[in-house]
């Protein structure tokens, strides 16, 4: 018992060594304290007074049928590679990609707007703050 | 039953060693992972996506080499039996997770797949630990 207590503190003490540097290789490329930094969310306010804006919507097809913010591509992890063309097809440099999902909790709009920086190459990608929700609500 | 033994370790190891260093290269698609489960506040769960990763690969060579392996195995356990126990939380509070135990490989398993295989490399675990090793409670 005693033996395997020493073992565990061991592994345990072990791997903080490289999360720890990991951390500090990564500490002003990831933001700490909430799940997407402000520098990559964009409100409302800010996306309607763009121009040269690429609406992605990361929710299900479904809901994307249903209503959709006018013009959006849909883009979402279930069809990723079949959908992901489309949007390269309009993307350009100067161009912003607003990426949202159904509402501020849903996680589906960051990972979508992380691959697309990440696999896609893509620049300017930002996500809509309060998603869906707060377009439906704002609505004109 | 001694050569079963050290291939289900090997396997259960580098299976570990393989998805740790999935989430080693990705930590941030990692912390959104663990976001998804709605478990754990973000300063934390971006924390453990640091740490985790680590742990499991130090826990996977630890079965492996047999170097501290009863706490790999122990580790291990518990790191399988919270993550089964979060999943079918996650499921019965309807959220619609993707584990990110494989990185996006894994993202297509349905639920159901995804606990058989859980429960898999649970009761693999439970076996290695049942199993004596010929220095058993000796650190290496």
């Amino acid at each position: 018992m005693k033996s395997l207590l020493r073992q565990t503190a061991v592994l345990i003490g072990l791997a903080l060594l490289p999360s720890i540097g990991q951390a500090l290789y990564y500490r002003d490329k990831v933001s700490w304290q909430t799940p997407v930094a402000a520098s990559e969310m964009l409100t409302l306010a800010q996306a309607r007074g763009a121009a040269d804006l690429i609406w992605i919507d990361a929710r299900p097809e479904e809901e994307f049928e249903r209503e959709r913010v006018p013009g959006a591509l849909l883009l979402n992890e279930d069809r990723w590679n079949e959908l992901l063309p489309q949007v390269l097809a309009i993307w350009a440099p100067e161009k912003r990609v607003v990426v949202y999902c159904s509402s501020e909790s849903c996680g589906s709009s960051r990972e979508i707007a992380h691959r697309l920086r990440k696999e896609a190459g893509l620049t300017n990608v930002f996500i809509l703050e309060g998603g869906w929700e707060a377009w439906k609500k704002e609505k004109p | 039953m001694n050569i079963a033994w050290r291939i289900v370790a090997v396997i259960i190891g580098g299976l570990f060693i393989y998805a740790g260093v999935i989430k080693v290269l990705d930590p941030v698609e990692f912390a959104g992972d663990i976001d998804n489960y709605k478990t754990l506040p973000w300063p934390i769960g971006v924390r453990l996506a640091f740490y985790l990763p680590w742990l499991e690969i130090l826990c996977g060579l630890a079965l492996i080499t047999r170097v501290l392996y009863r706490g790999g195995v122990f580790i291990l356990t518990m790191l399988m039996s919270v993550f089964i126990i979060a999943t079918i939380v996650a499921k019965t509070r309807g959220l619609d997770i993707s584990c990110g135990c494989f990185g996006h490989a894994s993202q297509y398993l349905s639920f159901a797949w995804h606990l058989a295989l859980d429960f898999l490399l649970l009761g693999g675990l439970l076996f290695l630990w049942r199993t004596r090793l010929p220095n058993d409670g000796a650190l290496a």
